[in-house]
């Protein structure tokens, strides 16, 4: 399953993170996020029975940690179902959270300043925002899923236009997830459950849409997020698939990974202060294929634990692919071979 | 208005639902009389299309089904599969062999091993009984739940081997102590893949450093015990497999399975024209080589089961009874902040989804009611019943209000509702109360508003009474 193709776009790096309620490491991480300077900011999310996920951690490339803010709850800069988080050319952060139906800013010093949203299906409201991203001018876009839009404002969250409707036509999105303005400045969103990745200008003119259903190379099922590099290659969290696809400009298919995942520094450590669980795994073979008697990614993933289990996020920074994993608590990291 | 004859089959449909389902309204027990009670026994016996929420989208906002490591969060999943499903005998089903073969979250720390033996029930349940006890002795989660991982060659374990005589096929006094041992023998190299990483991980409940690692059964042939093996009166070098057919031709098999499941779908007790049925069943059982659908066939088209001897003769599970409300309220269609928060409540009442209490699964009838627990039962059921804005209730009273004359009777009300939530019969001092609730209603039914409030209040009424508690 973890063979890669011929042509090698990108190479496995490293693995970064681990599972953790607090302090290092992340719970159910849904999106990150790269400043300038390296600095990484992961948003997780919890769940109904646990809801010490719900926080931003702060690291960087080489495992450095740099501590963590936010909490679960519905008060200012709390997080509730929150889906994607975004940096401005100021440093200032975004949280997109779609059971609070809001957008929250934080300072460079990641301070909270203020939050908007109001649910509805008018102009400037949101019914469950879950992609966000920002332009070169600083203008930023959501992805308004349930109400099958995109929608722009201002940092200050005043309404600029918006653009797309419901449906599985030409332009139109269901429940539209990840969004990125690529290098060139055309907006790519990643129209969820139609398996498509849709291309439109800033302005909401549709271009071209890449992929189709299905699990064979260049088709995608429940892509998640989208990263475009400056060569227009396309980079896609295929969500059901359990990997991750580069596409060329021309949305030919490039290289499919699944993940060769290794202990990161975190890892490492908690393995360290664990001699009978480091012994007992360093005992077994983490990849039984052979035991397995399904074809589902889904299943397969649960018990292969080096490959993507719910890759959910891509972002490029560098000449590296940063791939989060939800259900697996960590970023691969890819570099490109140039 | 129905006519006489049609209503008693209404009934008889209703009665149908509450067994092999969890309940219907009158929408959808009219829709099946009208296709008759034989053709909806058959309906219900071959599952298609579950039509329930699809997994991507429960995966998309429930980040813990889509992990499935928390109790809570797969007793969740299950609670949309149950509440959404076209096929609520395949969850009925699998909740009886949930009970059966119960397996916890306790001692395993494992939700996801746990949901996948519920899917495989659901693969298995309707099949032969043969087939079922032998994927139950690969099914992960059974094999270090019951210590399998310890059953060597040399050095049995012999947990597996008497549980699976004791409390899974046959029950005490059909077997002798050397059977047990020498089916752990026959179970020796059952075992998971990684066990010893696996079962490490499971002890300390730790996540780390990835989160859970799913659970695949490994026959490890280098400690499985080849050897001749002597197991109720047959001899051969027997494996698993091989115990399991011997088992399942026993009378002992036929008579436990077949009274398990007439306890779970017929009557808590087993009585003289009870018993009449279950010997029905056996004979089911040997002529269709032990498949349960058969079995089932059998008890639902017997007359012990439409007679009114069989009528409300079961007390609702927790899980039964939340489910119903549920479905018949509309609400939890849709992935929704707060499912886990319903598996709860049925734990509340004694009935933790994949976390039954011993091997022995719960105790069922009279003993799920207890005071706390009646109490914990009553308001969970008038709260989503007596809720307008849900989906399912507003259904209702749209129903009754609409062409509805003006000076409706109390007692015409409280038959209306009654007839919509399920064609539910209730004695005659429940029916004192329920109308002494809405007594003058006659002055308040050109107001559709006023109306509403009080059906829904009834609603709520009706789920808290005594009868709502039975099946």
């Amino acid at each position: 399953m973890a063979t890669q193709t011929a042509t090698q776009h990108l190479k496995y790096d490293r693995t970064l993170g681990y599972a953790a309620m607090d302090a290092r490491g992340f719970y159910y991480p849904v999106s990150l996020t790269i400043r300038p300077d390296g600095q990484m900011f992961i948003q997780g999310r919890s769940h109904d029975g646990d809801t010490r996920g719900a926080r931003i951690t702060v690291m960087d490339y080489e495992s450095n940690y740099g501590g963590d803010f936010g909490s679960y709850g519905s008060n200012d800069g709390q997080f509730t179902w929150p889906t994607d988080i975004a940096v401005d050319s100021e440093n200032n952060l975004y949280v997109a959270d779609e059971y609070l139906q809001r957008i929250s800013k934080f300072d460079r010093e990641v301070n909270f300043v203020n939050k908007w949203g109001v649910k509805g299906s008018g102009p400037g409201q949101i019914n469950g925002p879950a992609g966000l991203t920002l332009d070169y001018e600083d203008n930023l876009y959501v992805s308004d899923h349930r109400n099958g839009r995109i929608q722009v404002f201002t940092t200050d969250g005043e309404f600029i236009r918006a653009f797309g409707s419901p449906g599985d036509g030409v332009g139109q999105l269901n429940l539209p997830w990840g969004i990125t303005v690529a290098p060139g400045g055309d907006l790519f969103v990643a129209d969820w459950r139609n398996d498509r990745i849709q291309r439109f200008t800033t302005e909401g003119q549709f271009v071209r849409t890449y992929g189709e259903s299905g699990s064979g190379d260049g088709q995608l099922n429940r892509p998640a997020s989208v990263a475009v590099d400056e060569d227009g290659y396309l980079y896609i969290a295929d969500w059901a698939n359990e990997r991750v696809q580069i596409l060329d400009p021309d949305g030919c298919f490039v290289q499919k990974i699944y993940g060769e995942a290794t202990d990161s520094v975190w890892a490492q450590d908690y393995l360290d202060s664990n001699p009978d669980e480091k012994g007992a795994r360093s005992q077994s073979d983490l990849e039984q294929y052979h035991l397995l008697d399904t074809d589902d990614p889904h299943e397969i993933a649960s018990h292969i634990e080096p490959i993507f289990w719910s890759p959910i996020c891509v972002e490029l920074f560098d000449d590296k692919l940063f791939i989060l994993e939800r259900n697996r608590h960590r970023i691969q990291v890819y570099k490109k071979n140039n | 208005m129905t006519t006489t004859a049609s209503r008693q089959e209404i009934k008889l449909m209703a009665h149908l639902m509450r067994r092999a389902g969890f309940g219907a309204t009158i929408g959808e027990l009219e829709a099946r009389a009208a296709k008759g009670y034989a053709t909806t026994v058959e309906e219900l016996l071959h599952p298609g299309e579950a039509g329930d929420i699809p997994q991507d989208i429960i995966r998309r906002y429930h980040v813990d089904q889509s992990e499935l490591r928390q109790p809570f969060s797969a007793a969740g999943n299950w609670v949309y599969r149950m509440v959404t499903s076209a096929n609520p005998l395949e969850e009925r089903l699998a909740l009886f062999f949930h009970g059966l073969f119960a397996t916890g979250y306790t001692k395993l720390n494992q939700a996801r091993a746990l949901l996948n033996q519920i899917e495989m029930f659901r693969r298995h349940g309707f099949g032969p009984f043969d087939t079922l006890l032998i994927e139950l002795s690969k099914d992960p989660a059974m094999l270090l739940w019951l210590d399998n991982n310890e059953n060597h060659n040399g050095h049995i374990n012999e947990n597996y081997g008497r549980e699976l005589l004791e409390l899974f096929s046959m029950g005490i006094g059909n077997y002798s102590e050397d059977d047990i041992k020498e089916a752990s023998r026959a179970f020796t190299g059952w075992t998971l893949g990684n066990v010893d990483y696996m079962a490490m991980r499971a002890m300390k409940d730790s996540i780390w450093p990835y989160s859970r690692i799913a659970w695949h059964f490994n026959f490890d042939e280098g400690d499985h015990d080849a050897g001749e093996k002597t197991f109720l009166g047959e001899t051969g070098n027997f494996n698993g497999e091989d115990i399991v057919k011997i088992i399942c031709k026993q009378d002992a098999a036929a008579q436990f399975i077949c009274t398990r499941l007439f306890q779970f779908f017929a009557a808590d007790q087993v009585t003289e024209n009870g018993q009449v049925c279950i010997d029905e069943m056996k004979r089911s059982y040997f002529e269709s080589n032990y498949e349960i659908r058969t079995v089932l066939r059998t008890l639902f088209n017997s007359s012990y089961f439409k007679s009114e001897e069989a009528r409300y003769a079961r007390v609702k599970g927790p899980v039964e009874l939340v489910v119903g409300a549920v479905r018949t309220a509309g609400s939890y269609t849709k992935p929704t902040l707060g499912v886990d928060d319903v598996a709860q409540q049925a734990f509340f009442m004694g009935q933790g989804l994949l976390n039954p209490p011993t091997v022995e699964g719960w105790h069922e009838g009279d003993e799920w009611i207890d005071s706390g627990a009646l109490v914990e039962r009553v308001n969970f059921v008038a709260n989503e019943l007596s809720n307008p804005d849900q989906p399912g209730v507003r259904t209702i009273i749209n129903r009754l209000t609409e062409n509805k004359e003006s000076g409706v009777t109390a007692e015409q009300l409280v038959d209306d509702c009654l007839e919509a939530m399920g064609s539910l019969d209730v004695s005659r001092d429940t029916l004192n109360v329920l109308h002494d609730h809405v007594a003058g209603i006659e002055k308040a039914t050109d107001d559709k508003n006023e109306l509403g409030s009080r059906i829904a209040e009834l609603l709520g009424l009706i789920g808290a009474s005594r009868e709502y508690q039975l099946a």
